[in-house]
């Protein structure tokens, strides 16, 4: 990643929070009424930052470093922003407790008679439960989605707060970007008015419960390259009716005419549903995005593949060869979980710098110790790890403790909940 | 992480304000002295003496304040409070936002202002 791209979101969240600070920053006030205000804009500045991360465009991703990274910096931010705000009505009471803590509990007292304070209260409620149903992994994706929303909910009664105590000219520039955003988001990603129409073209089974997914453009098609994913949604066919989310898929091959597959692994109620997709069914596809295997250096490679993971670097390995000794560590359930791996066998087998390693490995976590070449076979290595959070962790940790420098370990994981 | 982030500090913000409101229910105000007891009498004539920000007085409901050092606390824009400095004021109080008046808290902050009572002779 360049030195820009890295950049891009430590200046962006210094700009979103610095100036709502700057620009209210309180002079000549008690020290907690000064504290309240301050963390109050700063909470909102890390709200509209966070807003920006969720609108999901190719090139805004990819100049900022990624939808991978742009995930984890919404997460973080998010959380950090939820702390600002729970701090800031505690921070203007305790100015009041200075006189009474009569005065101070009115400070914040959603009994009193009051819009600014009913609505403040408001949206730290909605920020409330939409954060706390973001952590609920186990509902469906479409139902989590939509409670989810209640955090956008949240922002905008929340500078509706901040108008109603007659900051007028922050508050409607707040409100506005807000409502500027979450609409685009609504409308680019979840309406998928941003993606492009494609048709399915053929479906084969690869696994247990899981099927690779030919489609081609029915219009302008994408730019994508094996490795990076694409956000894709299934909708009507000859004998299927798709449930109309979009997921997140990698990108497995490459065909003609902008024709391209994905490896669709049943994770939950709609992937399994996609199991039993036809051709003929119509999809549309938003993407590309990440850049998980662009620009490999010339040293020698390890890759490390958990379950459905595997389908980025089969999609490198149909498209090119690679030209650095490479080890592939190819970690599955059990044999009927083995996706590709006669392909993969085939693709060793005929290249020299390529060298396969699979293995079943049960339910539980396998012994990566024994599985993981030691220090010495890891000296001068760049690693790129793709398969289940834990997985990945566990092999990154194994990995530092082997002397890899952590700027060589390279993964990921579709988390975007 | 996150997760055990956002239930100890969803869980410590709501036991602060559990705490703020059995302190507050516990308070004796008689301990805080009668603010309310000092003053004097002004007329409309004096009053109006004091309209500049550092020297801000304003009548409201047949008292007057001096607001001189709280100005700055206010939460408003300056240009909505300062044309009200040296003025009878309490339509304006009462009329805060959207027709509402301001609420108790600020009833109670105003009390700590108080330095007299409003006569309506010049």
């Amino acid at each position: 990643m360049s030195r820009l791209h890295l950049l891009s979101l430590p200046i962006l969240l210094l700009l979103f929070v610095g100036l709502p600070v700057f620009w209210a920053f309180p002079e000549a006030l008690p020290f907690w009424r000064s504290s309240g205000i301050v963390l109050g804009w700063a909470g909102a500045g890390l709200l509209l930052f966070n807003l920006l991360l969720m609108v999901r465009e190719v090139r805004l991703a990819s100049s900022l470093g990624g939808l991978e990274r742009i995930t984890v910096w919404h997460h973080q931010t998010g959380m950090v922003a939820y702390l600002l705000l729970l701090l800031h009505p505690l921070a203007l009471a305790a100015a009041g407790w200075g006189e009474s803590p009569e005065l101070a509990r009115k400070v914040i007292s959603p009994i009193s008679e009051s819009w600014p304070v009913w609505l403040g209260w408001g949206g730290l409620i909605f920020l409330m439960l939409g954060l706390a149903t973001t952590f609920m992994n186990h509902l469906a994706y479409g139902t989590w989605l939509w409670l989810h929303g209640l955090l956008g909910f949240g922002v905008l009664i929340g500078f509706a707060h901040v108008l109603q105590l007659g900051i007028s000219a922050g508050a409607v520039f707040a409100l506005f970007a807000a409502l500027l955003l979450l609409l685009w988001r609504m409308l680019r990603v979840d309406l998928g008015t941003a993606a492009k129409p494609y048709i399915v073209t053929s479906v084969r089974a690869v696994a247990q419960s899981m099927v690779e997914v030919s489609m081609k453009p029915l219009a302008m098609p994408i730019a994508a390259a094996p490795g990076q994913f694409v956000l894709a949604a299934f909708f009507k066919g000859p004998g299927y009716q798709g449930c109309g989310e979009f997921h997140p898929f990698t990108v497995s091959g490459l065909g003609q005419d902008h024709e391209f597959r994905i490896g669709v692994k049943a994770l939950g109620d709609c992937t399994r549903h996609m199991q039993r997709l036809e051709a003929g069914v119509s999809a549309r596809i938003h993407g590309p995005f990440g850049e998980f295997l662009k620009d490999l250096p010339t040293r020698p490679l390890l890759w490390v593949a958990g379950g459905i993971g595997i389908t980025p670097f089969l999609g490198f390995l149909r498209q090119w060869p690679v030209i650095s000794p490479t080890t592939l560590i190819y970690l599955y359930r059990g044999e009927q979980d083995a996706a590709y791996l006669d392909e993969l066998t085939a693709l060793s087998a005929g290249c020299a710098e390529l060298s396969l390693q699979a293995e079943a490995t049960g339910s539980g976590l396998p012994d990566l110790n024994r599985l993981l070449p030691e220090a010495a076979a890891l000296a001068n290595h760049e690693c790129y790890l793709c398969g289940p959070p834990g997985l990945i962790e566990a092999i990154s940790r194994i990995l530092l403790e082997r002397n890899v420098p952590v700027e060589r370990i390279h993964f990921e994981h579709f988390d975007f909940r | 992480m996150t997760r055990k982030l956002y239930i100890v500090s969803t869980t410590a913000f709501w036991l602060a304000v559990l705490g703020l409101g059995m302190t507050s229910a516990l308070w004796n105000p008689a301990e805080q002295g009668d603010v309310q007891a000092q003053g004097k009498t002004v007329t409309l004539a004096e009053l109006a003496k004091h309209a500049a920000p550092g020297n801000c007085w304003m009548a409201i409901r047949g008292s007057v304040y001096d607001l001189s050092t709280y100005l700055p606390a206010h939460p408003s824009p300056p240009e909505i409070v300062l044309p009200w400095c040296g003025k009878e004021a309490t339509e304006a109080y009462n009329t805060k936002t959207k027709g509402r008046p301001h609420a108790p808290y600020a009833d109670e902050l105003l009390a700590k202002y108080r330095i007299g009572t409003l006569v309506k002779a010049p």
